[in-house]
Order: structure tokens, then sequence, then C-alpha cells
């Protein structure tokens, strides 16, 4: 991706990384009806299409925080993509209808299309290590939430009344915990990237 | 895959080990394929963690979530207008003459005030500092001829490229004000509020303004109150504060 251009849109991508209100409501104004539209027409209420847009900007955000997602086509044809793929994705789910993606008008070598899909696994991995976290025991949990909000393991062995030395072991073997159990399951397998 | 070795992983990424360790450390990566694999996960599982348990995504999902709020339910209330087309027009022209009469009676008795008796707006003069300088003679000339529909869809192209441009802001929040979306202009009023900027006791004042197009009178009353003699509009929030009194 690095040898093609930045698209001027990217300004929205940096608007959610900054936790722009402005650009925010914008991304809402202009991109959001035409995927509510989409959703209703395809056995989907707004509440629904609530949730599947909420979900794709926060996948955005994620993807562009950690891996500094750079956009190299319009910001609405990658949005759409991800939340007509997110939303036939979910009808698949709940019903055992067969749903097919048609991508007709959309070319394998499309900027939008490599994307979306780029942003797909990595929503699907993001998913994929909060259900692993979500079983972790309650102790771990507590450590690493405090570690990743308080930033500095001094404070965090001092708010949990351990010692320091502890604290940062402690947090390690928590991670190492997780490692297991995210390489352990079976969807691990399939979109594993690195 | 032993507990030290997720120990190591730690000191590693957070640059504690020393040269020789280090060394040691990358080597074993080359050579040994499991070691590597466990350690990849481990990365990416703490990248994740740091991102999304920081105090920063949880404020961008809360925003989010408000936005997102504030949209759906603002097209609810669109999508609701239709239902109302059965209603019987020629009661309706029945009823809107009377309260038309009704209204000039009360208007002419008691001149309660009213948006539109305050709405004259200084005619806009915007500054860029990025973005489109045809958009902004564009913007500009709606604002003046009151076409707010118009003026708002530019404004807000214009605030996607320059966001922090107070007076942008201000601008696209009036034209808000003028097209009844109050939660919008109400929003990005505070913020100018609160900011540093010379528009903020404007924003105080259109603030009430807005208020009182939706009928708050006690809310346009505290709002004209916080207006100090200095501020540009003290004149005019005087004077509408005594009609309302």
């Amino acid at each position: 991706m690095s040898d093609k251009e930045i698209h001027e849109d990217q300004k929205y991508i940096n608007g959610l990384l900054q936790n722009n209100s402005f650009i925010i409501q914008a991304i809402y104004d202009k991109f959001v009806p035409k995927v509510i539209n989409y959703i209703k027409q395809n056995s989907g209420s707004a509440p629904q299409a609530k949730d599947i847009i909420q979900e794709v900007l926060i996948t955005i955000y994620n993807q562009a925080q950690q891996k500094g997602l750079q956009l190299t086509c319009p910001f609405e044809a990658y949005f759409f993509l991800l939340c007509k793929r997110k939303w036939l994705n979910e009808l698949k789910k709940n019903s055992n209808k067969e749903v097919t993606i048609n991508e007709e008008v959309l070319s394998k070598d499309d900027d939008a299309f490599t994307l979306a899909s780029e942003t797909t696994v990595f929503g699907e991995q993001q998913e994929l290590f909060n259900t692993m976290f979500q079983k972790l025991g309650d102790a771990c949990k507590e450590l690493l939430k405090a570690t990743f909000k308080i930033k500095s393991m001094e404070e965090v062995a001092k708010s949990l009344n351990i010692t320091y030395a502890y604290a940062r072991k402690k947090k390690s073997l928590c991670i190492g915990k997780l490692t297991k159990l995210v390489q352990e399951s079976p969807k691990f397998k399939q979109i594993n990237t690195y | 895959m032993e507990e030290k070795d997720f120990v190591l992983f730690d000191n590693y990424l957070q640059g504690d080990l020393a040269e020789d360790e280090e060394l040691a450390f990358k080597n074993r990566l080359e050579s040994d394929g499991d070691f590597k694999k466990q350690f990849m996960t481990y990365k990416a599982l703490s990248g994740y963690l740091e991102h999304t348990l920081s105090p920063e995504a949880s404020a961008f999902t809360q925003n989010l979530e408000q936005i997102s709020q504030a949209h759906f339910s603002a097209s609810e209330e669109r999508v609701d207008k239709p239902d109302r087309k059965g209603f019987n027009y020629a009661r309706l022209a029945i009823a809107a003459s009377v309260a038309f009469l009704i209204g000039i009676f009360l208007f002419n008795q008691i001149k309660t005030p009213s948006y539109t008796d305050f709405n004259t707006h200084e005619p806009i003069e915007l500054t860029l500092r990025a973005g489109n300088v045809k958009d902004l003679v564009e913007a500009t000339k709606a604002f003046n001829n009151k076409d707010y529909a118009k003026a708002n869809a530019i404004l807000e192209g214009l605030l996607v490229d320059d966001p922090e441009n107070v007076q942008l802001q201000l601008y696209f929040a009036i034209t808000n004000i003028e097209l009844d979306q109050f939660d919008s202009a109400d929003a990005m009023l505070n913020t100018i509020s609160q900011g540093k900027s010379v528009y903020k006791y404007r924003a105080i004042w259109y603030k009430a303004l807005s208020a009182l197009k939706q009928g708050e009178t006690e809310e346009v009353k505290a709002l004209l109150k916080q207006l100090p003699e200095e501020a540009d509009d003290y004149e005019q929030a005087h004077r509408l504060l005594n009609k309302l009194d």
C-alpha cells in the first residue's frame, strides 16, 4: 500500500483518530444515510443499522490506531463496503438462509475492496481477542484493565496493593494466558495475519 | 511455553533487556519458530489491550455513541412526519386562520419577543485556513441571502477541511438554528462558548436565541444573564431580557 497515494478522504480517518466530533458528525450526515437505506432494504431495521455502523467505525478507529490505516480510496466506498459485508454476515449468522455477497461493481484490484478486506480481517481478529479476554479470570482482567488505563505500573501496583515487580510479572503472565487462549481457538488459524 | 518466556516478551517490548539479552532474544526469534509465533501473538495482544483499554478509546466510544444516538433519533423524527399526511387540510386551513388572527391579536396586545425579532445576523465575512475558496464565496452568498439550507451544506463541507475554524463553526451553528436542528447547533455553540475565541460571547447570545426559538424562556434568561457588559450583543440581550421579564 505504501507506494499508493493517500486519498484526500484520509481526513475522515484522522478525524476519527482525534475523536473529532465534527468529523464524526460529518460521517453520519454524509455517509450513514446510504448504509441505513441499504440495511433497511435488506431485512434490517434502523436500530440494527445503528449497531452495525458503530461497530464498523470502532473497527476503523482501532485499525487506524494500531496499524496506521492509510486510505487510498474514497471513504464512502470503503465505509459502505464494510457496513454492507458486516450486515450480510450478520444475516448469515442469524438465519439459515443462504446469503450471497454480491460485489459486482468491484474488481479484485479495487483499492476499496482490498482495504475493506484488510479491515474486515482486522475486525475479526479484534473480536476474537475480545472474546478471549472475557474468558480470562477476574484477577487478570482487573490487572490488565488497570495497567492500560493508568499506564504507569508503579501506580497500578500501588492501587492493587501489590509490589511493582509482582505487578509486572503478573501482567506478562496474564497476557501469556491470553496468548494461549487465542492460539488454541479454531478461529485463530483462519484469520492469523502476522 | 514457559512462564519465564512471557516475562521475557514483556521485558523486550518494554525495552528493559540489556544489550546482550536483547541480541540473544532476537537470535531466538530467528531460530525458534514456535517462540516467534508465540511472541507475535503476545505482541499483537499487547497492542490490542493497550489501545482498546485506553481512556482515549473509551472517550471515542462514548462520543460515537452520543453522536449516533442523536443522528438516529433525528432521522426517526423525520420518518415520522409523513404519517401526518392524512390530516384534513380544510380543517387545518381554518385552524391556521384562526390561529393567525389570534396571533395578530396577541402580538398587538402583548408583543412577546420571538426569535424572528432578533435573528438579524451580522453579514458573514469568512476567512479560511484550508479548503476551497469557491465554496467559501458560495457559503457567504447563501448565508447573506438567507438561504440557510444551502449555506449549512457548504459550511459543513468547509468545516471538514478546517475543523478548528471557530468562525465557520459559529456560522454553521447559526444555520442549524435557522433550520431547527437545535441539537447540533447547541452542541457546537457550547464548545465555542467554553473556548477562548473572540466568538465566545456571541456563542452565548446565539445559545439564548436557540433556546428562544425552542420556547425555553427560563433557559433564555439564564443564558442572557451570563453576557458581560463588554459583549457585543449586550445591549440587545438586555432588551430581550426586559421583554421577557
